[in-house]
């Protein structure tokens, strides 16, 4: 044990000196929550505002006067008046208009005979801000040329909607929450932890043997399971320090950050209290320690930095599949889930922060966590004893 | 003191031909047997690749030997490398430092894994930093130094433990003229102690300067085990690194 402490004292030394992991495990992962929320509130806001503030440009065909009306009183609107209906695909393209909308000629006749007339609409449908609006346009002239019926006919309103829906909602905000974007953060933090267990675990393996000092190590009179349970623990700190940073960093955003709306906040923080983050971090420990000797047993044979990471890498895809199945919403925590690797986790989570996680399934999770952990320790051993790997 | 008897050393490398994988095994050190004893320098000679750092590796308990046993300082390796470890200062010419750490905590990690006692391990430590000039830089990390103070940082971690048996590894290979010379009085010194000291080089200068006894290895066989005076004594050719090239070629 002794051994053991003095070894990890010494790699985690040599790793805070390094700029590179103080970047990647410290500063980046503390401002990764923040600046994703900060940022996404800004451009949000700013699109919304900037679609707000757009002019469009409408081509009119027969317009009735309540139609134009309703068209005028929004400044931002640019109005061509059209004889007739003309190539106005062509228009569109060439931008010389964003949409048109076509009445029949004969429309006022329609109306005044309470029948249904067909208005057509250009546009391109990707041109999301300008089809909204003219939607807008469409539904209150609808709503408008409705009432005037319903008035002209002596109907109430109550006669043509004669059912209400009134909901009452039984889940919490919580549960919704959670479930929802659950998913999500531990999406966030599992990334944020492969990358400072990958990084710790190439420099202290790989790296060892780029700077010559494998030899060193070997001779010293510890064994080689020490040592490797010493690169270990320090590369599954590096990758757990992160996470904690990352999440931490994503509260603190929460809390700081200023536009997100009140609801969502009180959600987050109920979500986020000290039994949750406990549950979420006890199940951490045993997963960054599976992902350093899995990231360990990985990279022993490689000899350059960049060999290691060309063999890790695509492993990326073995943590992120798992993870993003974890966000889809009809896939939820179930005893058929519990033992499957990061989708456990994912899921696990996403149910800590509903605050609907069934405990005999949470120590299911974290007992396979530590059985996987164990396993891949016992491989990354077999890989760091193999001299022809350890000594190429 | 160093025995080895009957040392071998297999390493098997998978190699790949289209869908086709071939399994190969070959004898890094073959049936290697020799003795150093205590206040006589050991030369172990051969060209690259011959064996020389495999059969080191094994007396320092770095790999496990495939077969034959290597008794150092009175233990068998087999018995437990981690005694034969404490007993034994490693060197090799690449001087295989922590390059993050500096003198002072490389020194204290050495000495706390060998297990010296705090007193000990102080006193030890200021003593080499003194004889080899470490104290002015001894808090600067080691990346940051030149060759030769990392050199004097290598032998001072070497010695920390004051071992009974020195390894050295081409320690002179790469290192300008003063840097190799310290390393030769080093070396001069162990054997006024009465340390057991075996190194490995092709430099036949170096071995004429500190040898008494010789081996010379060649893919992975040892071809001569002798003194050096008695070396010297059957040379055929004009110097010594001629007859040493004209034994490798015969053999």
């Amino acid at each position: 044990m002794r051994d053991l402490l003095i070894i990890i004292k010494k790699e985690l030394s040599e790793l805070l000196r390094d700029k590179k992991t103080i970047i990647n495990s410290i500063v980046l992962p503390t401002l990764l929550g923040p600046v994703l929320l900060f940022g996404f509130i800004k451009v949000s806001k700013i699109i919304d505002q900037n679609a707000k503030e757009k002019t469009i440009q409408i081509g009119l065909v027969n317009a009735p006067q309540n139609f134009m009306d309703i068209v005028e009183s929004d400044t931002l609107n640019q109005v061509t008046i059209y004889d007739e209906s003309i190539d106005f695909k062509t228009l569109i393209d060439e931008e010389t208009i964003q949409t048109a909308v076509v009445f029949p000629g004969d429309w006022k006749a329609q109306m005044d005979s309470l029948r249904t007339g067909a208005v057509q609409i250009y546009r391109n449908g990707t041109k999301d801000n300008v089809n909204e609006r003219v939607s807008g346009i469409m539904d209150t002239y609808a709503a408008n040329l409705k009432e005037a019926r319903m008035s002209q006919l002596d109907i109430s309103a109550e006669k043509l909607n004669p059912i209400r829906q009134d909901y009452v909602e039984v889940g919490e905000q919580k549960e919704l929450i959670g479930k929802r974007i659950g998913g999500f953060i531990p999406y966030l933090f599992i990334l944020t932890m492969w990358g400072g267990c990958l990084l710790a675990a190439i420099d202290l393996v790989t790296g060892e043997k780029e700077r010559k000092t494998i030899e060193t190590t070997l001779s010293l009179p510890v064994s080689k399971f020490t040592v490797l349970m010493g690169k270990s623990i320090v590369a599954s700190l590096l990758g757990f320090i992160p996470a904690v940073l990352n999440l931490l960093g994503i509260i603190a955003g929460l809390k700081l950050i200023d536009g997100i709306p009140d609801t969502f906040k009180a959600a987050i923080n109920e979500m986020l209290n000290f039994q949750s983050v406990a549950l979420i971090l006890l199940l951490l420990v045993p997963f960054a320690l599976f992902l350093a000797g899995f990231i360990i047993a990985l990279v022993a044979g490689a000899t350059t930095f960049k060999e290691a990471q060309s063999k890790a890498t695509p492993i990326i895809m073995v943590i992120i599949i798992p993870l993003v199945l974890a966000m889809m919403p009809g896939i939820e925590l179930s005893w058929a889930t519990v033992l499957v690797p990061v989708l456990n986790i994912g899921l696990g989570v996403k149910e800590i922060m509903a605050g609907t996680i069934d405990m005999l399934q949470y120590f299911t999770i974290l007992a396979s966590l530590i059985a996987f952990a164990v396993l891949a320790v016992y491989f990354s051993y077999k890989r760091f004893s193999d001299e022809n790997a350890i000594l190429k | 003191m160093i025995e080895l008897k009957n040392l071998t050393k297999s390493f098997t490398t998978k190699t790949s031909k289209g869908f086709k994988s071939e399994m190969t095994t070959v004898n890094a050190v073959n049936q290697v047997s020799l003795e150093c004893r205590p206040g006589r320098i050991f030369s172990l000679l051969g060209p690259n690749g011959a064996g020389k750092t495999t059969t080191l590796r094994i007396i320092a308990g770095i790999i496990n030997p495939s077969s034959g046993t290597a008794i150092v300082d009175g233990i068998d390796i087999s018995n437990g490398n981690h005694e034969v470890k404490k007993r034994i200062g490693f060197l090799t010419g690449s001087t295989g430092l922590y390059e993050r750490l500096n003198p002072d905590e490389t020194i204290d990690f050495f000495g706390k894994l060998y297990r010296l006692p705090e007193h000990q391990l102080t006193e030890q430590k200021e003593y080499l930093f003194e004889k080899l000039g470490i104290n002015e830089f001894r808090k600067k990390r080691v990346g940051q130094m030149s060759t030769g103070m990392k050199q004097k940082v290598s032998i001072a971690r070497t010695l920390i433990h004051d071992p009974e048996v020195l390894i050295f590894d081409e320690p002179t290979s790469g290192l300008d003229v003063i840097t190799a010379d310290s390393i030769i009085d080093l070396i001069r010194e162990s054997k006024e102690n009465n340390k057991t000291v075996i190194f490995s080089s092709h430099i036949m200068s170096e071995v004429d300067l500190l040898c008494d006894d010789l081996a010379i290895i060649s893919k992975g066989s040892i071809i001569y085990n002798d003194t050096f005076e008695n070396f010297k004594k059957e040379m055929k050719a004009d110097n010594l690194t001629q007859e040493f090239i004209n034994r490798v070629k015969e053999a």
